[in-house]
Parts: structure tokens; sequence; C-alpha cells
């Protein structure tokens, strides 16, 4: 009796030993935005509102991650209006650059060099798979010589991930 | 070791604290329900704690609207909620429907000095 007590634990503990516990997982094509600094804008001059951190701004940095390679472009638009602000005095000049500021792929370093701009947006053929960082340098001058009315002031950058 | 760990995780957390992914990248639609109407499904994740609606819309090659239902155009998505809904178009609009966006939507109290709206666009297959 005893014997057979021994032969079926010994069974049972075979059978415990050999269960497999399947873990899957599926990487799906995709392209992430991911928006790493909001961004702030500096006041250096009384017609002056700039994200450079030499005028005291915060640069805006957004972060595309694509799992597969040369399917998709990101599109990143700097502002030409505000999207909330006081009632203005006089026409806003915009200038808005983007460059790329980082990247996770020696292969991204090219992307800068074959970036296309166009009015106020920069197209990037995001052609690795991996991350890159895009940093927008913004300003906004009010007319000439012409402060900008005290309040709070607002505008959107608007990064785009489109597939190829 | 483990400190090493614990930073690294908390730097992936971090970076991942704001983002906006849509899937499948190249969507297939198929016929639904009905007669003459296509579906596919799409499936939206916000990981942007600084977003919460979601505008959807579908347009051609030269970025023209194009006719579609889905159960809300501007979505109401909660941090770190996942949304799958079915975009529906007539066989006859999906000729030249190319592309399929979610849009952020920023709210006016959300945006300090300088937003930043994403958008993402899968394209038809």
């Amino acid at each position: 009796m005893k014997k057979i007590l021994t032969i079926v634990a010994a069974v049972m503990a075979l059978n415990v030993m050999a269960t497999d516990v399947p873990v899957t997982g599926k990487v799906q094509m995709r392209c992430l935005i991911t928006t790493d600094t909001a961004g702030v804008y500096g006041n250096p001059a009384p017609q002056k509102l700039s994200t450079a951190v030499a005028d005291g701004g915060v640069l805006p940095v957004v972060r595309y991650d694509v799992t597969l390679a040369d399917n998709y472009i990101a599109k990143i638009t700097t502002p030409t209006s505000f999207s909330s602000s006081p009632a203005l005095n006089d026409t806003v000049t915009w200038t808005g650059s983007t460059l790329v500021s980082q990247t996770s792929d020696a292969g991204m370093s090219g992307y800068e060099a074959a970036k296309v701009a166009y009015d106020s947006t920069t197209e990037y053929d995001l052609t690795v798979a991996g991350s890159t960082w895009f940093t927008a340098t913004l300003s906004a001058t009010n007319g000439y010589d012409k402060s900008f009315p005290g309040g709070n002031y607002t505008a959107i950058v608007i990064a785009e991930c489109i597939a190829k | 070791m483990v400190l090493t760990l614990f930073l690294i995780s908390g730097l992936i957390l971090t970076l991942d604290a704001n983002s906006h992914e849509m899937t499948p990248t190249y969507p297939k639609f198929e016929s639904s329900f009905v007669n003459g109407v296509m579906k596919t499904k799409m499936r939206l994740f916000n990981r942007r704690n600084d977003v919460s609606y979601y505008e959807i819309g579908v347009f051609d090659s030269e970025w023209k609207p194009v006719p579609f239902v889905t159960s809300y155009k501007v979505m109401k998505m909660a941090y770190l909620d996942t949304a799958e809904f079915d975009i529906y178009i007539n066989k006859t609009d999906l000729i030249g429907a190319t592309y399929i966006c979610s849009k952020s939507k920023l709210q006016k109290k959300d945006v300090i000095s300088s937003g930043i709206s994403s958008r993402i666009c899968s394209k038809i297959k």
C-alpha cells in the first residue's frame, strides 16, 4: 500500500514538473507620440514671447517611437496663432523651427539633413525603427515695438505620425 | 543592481507618461452586418495624462474628410484607458478613403503655455 502511494505521489510530481506555462506576446506595428516636455514661453522683451532657453523659455520636446522602419512620416507644425490670449493690439509675427534633438539609433543621423520644411510644418521620414526626439523653437513678436498685453498666452504645436 | 533596475523602470514609466497610440497601422475593412457598408476595428490607448478627449476622422489622400460612422467622433478617455471602436464606411466612400486619424483634444485649462496636440493616422489598405 505504501509503495502504491509513493508511486502515485511520484507520478503526480512528474506531471507537475511537465506542466508548461506558455507566455505569448505580439508586437504590433505602431507609432507612439510622447510629449516629453510641453514647453513654456519666456518673455525676454515686452514685445516678444519665445521658448528659446536663452529667452527664459522651455523648449517643447516630443518623442516618436516606431516599431517598424520606413512606414511612418513625422509631421510637426509650429503655431501661427495663439489658442488663447488676451485681446491683441497689433499683428503678431510667428517664427518656428523643429530640430532632431536626440535619437536612439545611429542610423537616424541623417534625419535632420533629409527633413522637408514648408510653411510652419517640418516633415521627417522615419526610416529607422526606434525613438527620435524632436525639439521645437517658437517665437511670437508683437507689432513694431508694441508690448504684448498682460495675461496668459497659449499656443499649440501639432505632432503628427502618418502611416506611409 | 536592484536600485539600477528600479531607476531604469522609473525612467521608462516617466518617459511613457504622455503617449498617444492607435493601432493597427494598416487597417483592413470587411463586410458589416449592413449591406453595402464596410467596417474595421481600431484601438486607441491614452497614456497622455493631460488629454481626456480624442477626435476620430477619416480622410482621403488629399486630406478631405470622408463620411463615416462610429460610436463617438469625440471620445472621452481616462488616463491609461484603452478604447476599441468600429468604423463604418459606405463601399462607395471607401474607394477614396485613405487615412483614419485620431487627434488629441487639449482643453484650455490643461494648457499652460505651449501645448502639444498629437495626431496619429493609420493608412487604409
